[in-house]
C-alpha cells in the first residue's frame, strides 16, 4: 500500500509543492474513507474526518521528516482526527447498534438470504466490539497493515498488536457467535 | 510448539505470516489438538467473514471539497508569506531606528537637510525639462519661418498654406503679426484676404492686431472681406472701429449688404 513514491510526494508537499497532495488524496481517499466508515458507520462524517485528514497534513506538513513512513504518518493523523471528533460528538460517532439490530431476516430459505442475515450479525458484532479492539481489527484486516506498522501507528510494540487482535477476534466470534445463536433461538 | 505457543502464533497464522517451520509446527499441534484446532477455526471463520464487509467507495463530492480546500489554503499560504516579508522588511526598518527620542529627532532633521540638498542639486541640474523647452521653441520658429515663407509665395493657395500655417503658432513673433496684417490689406486674392482674417481672428487679444484688424477695414474693396472684418471687430468689441463704420454708412458707393452689416454692427458697438 505504501510506497516511496508516496513518500517522495509527501517531501515535495512538505517542501512548498501542497498541490501535489492531491495525488494522495487520489490514493489514499477510499482507504481513509472505508477506515473512518467501519469506525464509525457512518458515511457523512467518514467524509469529514477524510477531508480533515488532509487538511491536517498540510497543517502539519513540516512535521513529515525525511525518515517517515508515509502510510503510518497518515493512519497517525487520522487516529488523532478521529478522537478530536470522538470527544466533541461522542453520540454522533457511535456505532448505530439499533439500526444494526432493526434489520430483521425476513421468512424463506436461500443463500443470499443467509449471507445478508450474516452481514447484519457481523455489522452488529463489530459495533459491540469495544473501541481499541475494534481499531485494531479494523486495520489489520481492511487496511492491509503489518503488524509492524500498526505498532508505529498505536505506538506500542508489534507484541501488544498481536495480543490485541487475538483478543479482538476472539471476542468479535464470542459476539457474532452469541448473536447467531440468539437468532436461531 | 504447545497449546500456549500455538495461541500466541494465531494472529500471524490468521494473516499467513508464519515461516515454514512454524507453520509446519503450527499444523503439527493443531492436527494433534482438537481443542487448540477447534479455537483456530473459529479465528479463521471470523477472520473470513469479516471479508463480507467489502469497501466502500466515498461520494463524488468528496474531491471536490478536497480541491477547494487546497485552493483556499494555497491562498492562504501565499498572502502569509507576503506577510512575513512584510514584517521582515518592518524589522529590518526598525533595526535602524534609534529608542532615544533625541537621536529620533536628529535623526528626522538629518533626512530633512538630505531632503533639502537633494532638491536644490537637482533644481540647479539643467534638466530635462529645459532641453524640451529648448525643443519647443526650436519647433515654434520653424512654424514661423515656414508661415513667412508660405506668405510670400506667387501662388494663392500656397500664401493660404502659409495663413493655416500660423495657426500653430502660440506666441507670433511681431514680424509674423505683421506679415500677416500685410496679406490682409495688400493681398491681391480676396480669398487669401479672406483666410487672413481668419487667421488674425486667433491673436485678436494683440493691440498691434485688433489696430491693424480697423485700418485694414478702410483699405478693402472687397464686400466679403469687409462683412468678414466687420463681423469680427463686432466680436472682438473693438470701439475704435465706430468711426470707421460711420464713415463706410455714409459711403454712398458702398455696397448695401455691407452698409447694413455695418448699421447693424454700429448698433452692437454703442
Amino acid at each position: 500500500m505504501n510506497s516511496p513514491a508516496d513518500h517522495a510526494v509527501m517531501l515535495e508537499v512538505r517542501d512548498g509543492d501542497v498541490t501535489k497532495l492531491g495525488l494522495l488524496f487520489e490514493r489514499y481517499q477510499a482507504a481513509l474513507f472505508n477506515f473512518f466508515l467501519r469506525l464509525t458507520g457512518n458515511r457523512q462524517t467518514s467524509e469529514d474526518l477524510v477531508q480533515d485528514v488532509f487538511f491536517r497534513m498540510l497543517k502539519y506538513r513540516h512535521t513529515y521528516q525525511d525518515g517517515s513512513d508515509f502510510t503510518t504518518w497518515m493512519y497517525q493523523i487520522a487516529r488523532n482526527v478521529r478522537f478530536d471528533c470522538f470527544r466533541k460528538r461522542k453520540r454522533e460517532v457511535m456505532l448505530n447498534e439499533e439500526e444494526n439490530e432493526r434489520v430483521s431476516p425476513g421468512p424463506g430459505p436461500g443463500e443470499k438470504l443467509e449471507r445478508e442475515q450474516e452481514l447484519v450479525l457481523l455489522r452488529g458484532a463489530l459495533a459491540r466490539l469495544p473501541e481499541e479492539k475494534r481499531e485494531v481489527l479494523v486495520l489489520s484486516r481492511f487496511q492491509n497493515l503489518k503488524y509492524d506498522q500498526i505498532a508505529k501507528i498505536l505506538c506500542c510494540d508489534v507484541g501488544t498488536v498481536k495480543v490485541r487482535v487475538y483478543r479482538a477476534v476472539r471476542e468479535l466470534g464470542e459476539i457474532f457467535f452469541r448473536l447467531s445463536g440468539e437468532r436461531v433461538s | 510448539m504447545n497449546c500456549e505457543q500455538m495461541h500466541e502464533r494465531l494472529p500471524d497464522y490468521l494473516v499467513d505470516d508464519l515461516d515454514e517451520s512454524e507453520r509446519t509446527q503450527a499444523h503439527l499441534h493443531l492436527s494433534a489438538c482438537p481443542r487448540c484446532r477447534e479455537t483456530a477455526d473459529r479465528f479463521l471463520e471470523i477472520w473470513r467473514k469479516l471479508e463480507m464487509l467489502s469497501a466502500e467507495e466515498p461520494g463524488v463530492a468528496l474531491r471536490a471539497r478536497f480541491d477547494a480546500m487546497l485552493e483556499a489554503y494555497t491562498q492562504g499560504l501565499g498572502e502569509a508569506r507576503t506577510d512575513a516579508l512584510r514584517q521582515r522588511f518592518d524589522r529590518w526598518i526598525g533595526g535602524f531606528w534609534p529608542r532615544r527620542p533625541a537621536y529620533q529627532v536628529g535623526l528626522c532633521s538629518l533626512f530633512l537637510l538630505l531632503g533639502l540638498a537633494i532638491g536644490h542639486i537637482v533644481k540647479s541640474r539643467p534638466s530635462a525639462n529645459g532641453e524640451l523647452a529648448e525643443l519647443r521653441q526650436e519647433v515654434h520658429n520653424m512654424y514661423q519661418l515656414v508661415t513667412l515663407s508660405l506668405l510670400q509665395q506667387q501662388s494663392a493657395s500656397e500664401r493660404i498654406r502659409g495663413l493655416s500655417w500660423s495657426q500653430r503658432v502660440s506666441q507670433p513673433d511681431p514680424q509674423v503679426l505683421s506679415a500677416l496684417l500685410q496679406v490682409l490689406d495688400y493681398d491681391p486674392n480676396a480669398n487669401v484676404r479672406l483666410a487672413a482674417v481668419d487667421a488674425l481672428q486667433q491673436f485678436s487679444d494683440q493691440s498691434m492686431v485688433r489696430q491693424g484688424l480697423v485700418q485694414a477695414l478702410t483699405r478693402q474693396s472687397s464686400p466679403l472681406v469687409q462683412i468678414a472684418l466687420i463681423d469680427l471687430l463686432v466680436q472682438i468689441q473693438e470701439k475704435r472701429s465706430v468711426d470707421t463704420f460711420k464713415r463706410m454708412i455714409a459711403d454712398e458707393n458702398l455696397n448695401d449688404a455691407v452698409k447694413q452689416r455695418a448699421e447693424r454692427a454700429l448698433k452692437q458697438l454703442s
